[in-house]
């Protein structure tokens, strides 16, 4: 059966390049994407906190917490200074529905089950998203300080998929 | 009580703490001399550079935080930290007395550094 997380990365791979019919992104859809991806994330890591018991999950999510607000912080105020206006798009409706589904998988599970879906999905959502900002986003982008932004904020999406993996490693997880 | 970050003692070396500073143009110096110094290291790319500083006792670290994600430096032995430090912030700490202090960011543990406090 498909995951949200593969179904995710599917959307990911078919509309990173396309967001409305054969047409790159532009950089509004862009920044839009960008920053909905940080606040899913956020969402996520909010779950675990309900949720999950276990020190090391806990102490991810408030780094994602604390990490991803920043750098939001970072992208709105970019924009404000741009005053420019985020556009939705497909890909960030795409996340948005992924990660819908994804939450209603992970609030149905306690223990250590969450802690290892959660973890799982927090590795898979990380190199998803890390793949596509580095080979699709920032190429795409042509505005320079946007660009600035997302490459600094993909060396912090990558020190998150390296802790993911750590705290994945961490856990007893099955299979 | 969960805890959110390593709960830390509070006592610091000496009495430098600061955070959020305005930092006056200061050498990147990685070695104290003949005068109480300040050595300062950067918080760049989820990494401490330098990683390692050799200073005197009495000498001063200050950490400045170059990412766009808050950072801290806190003693794995717990006997110090910086505040949290966010973006552009930085935190300084005096160290008087003699050692090799391990430290790491206690946020994003994988970020490693010492502070050598030698004589002479």
């Amino acid at each position: 059966m498909k995951t949200p997380t593969l179904a995710l990365a599917a959307a990911m791979a078919a509309l990173g390049m396309a967001a409305d019919a054969g047409q790159p992104m532009n950089d509004l859809q862009i920044a839009h994407t960008a920053y909905t991806a940080g606040g899913l994330d956020i969402r996520y890591a909010h779950l675990a906190l309900a949720i999950s018991e276990n020190d090391a999950v806990r102490d991810f999510a408030q780094t994602m917490i604390r990490d991803h607000s920043a750098v939001n912080d970072a992208a709105g105020r970019l924009i404000a200074e741009l005053n420019v206006t985020p556009e939705d798009n497909d890909l960030s409706r795409a996340l948005v529905d992924g990660a819908a589904a994804k939450r209603a998988e992970l609030m149905a599970l306690t223990g250590n089950a969450f802690d290892c879906a959660y973890a799982a999905n927090e590795l898979g959502y990380h190199q998803i998203v890390n793949q596509t900002v580095a080979e699709t986003f920032i190429p795409a982008v042509t505005v320079a300080p946007l660009k600035a932004l997302l490459e600094d904020a993909l060396v912090t999406f990558r020190a998150h998929e390296a802790h993911a993996e750590r705290m994945v490693g961490g856990l007893e997880c099955a299979g | 009580m969960r805890r959110l970050t390593p709960q830390l003692s509070r006592r610091r070396f000496g009495q430098g703490l600061g955070a959020s500073l305005a930092l006056p143009p200061l050498p990147r110096a990685a070695r104290a001399h003949d005068d109480p110094h300040v050595v300062i290291v950067r918080m760049s790319r989820f990494a401490f550079v330098p990683a390692t500083v050799e200073i005197r006792p009495g000498d001063e670290v200050i950490w400045v935080n170059d990412d766009l994600v808050p950072h801290t430096a806190t003693a794995r032995e717990g006997d110090w930290e910086t505040d949290t430090l966010e973006a552009g912030a930085s935190g300084r700490i005096a160290f008087a007395d003699r050692g090799t202090f391990a430290y790491v960011c206690a946020f994003h543990p994988h970020m490693t550094g010492t502070v050598a406090v030698r004589s002479g």
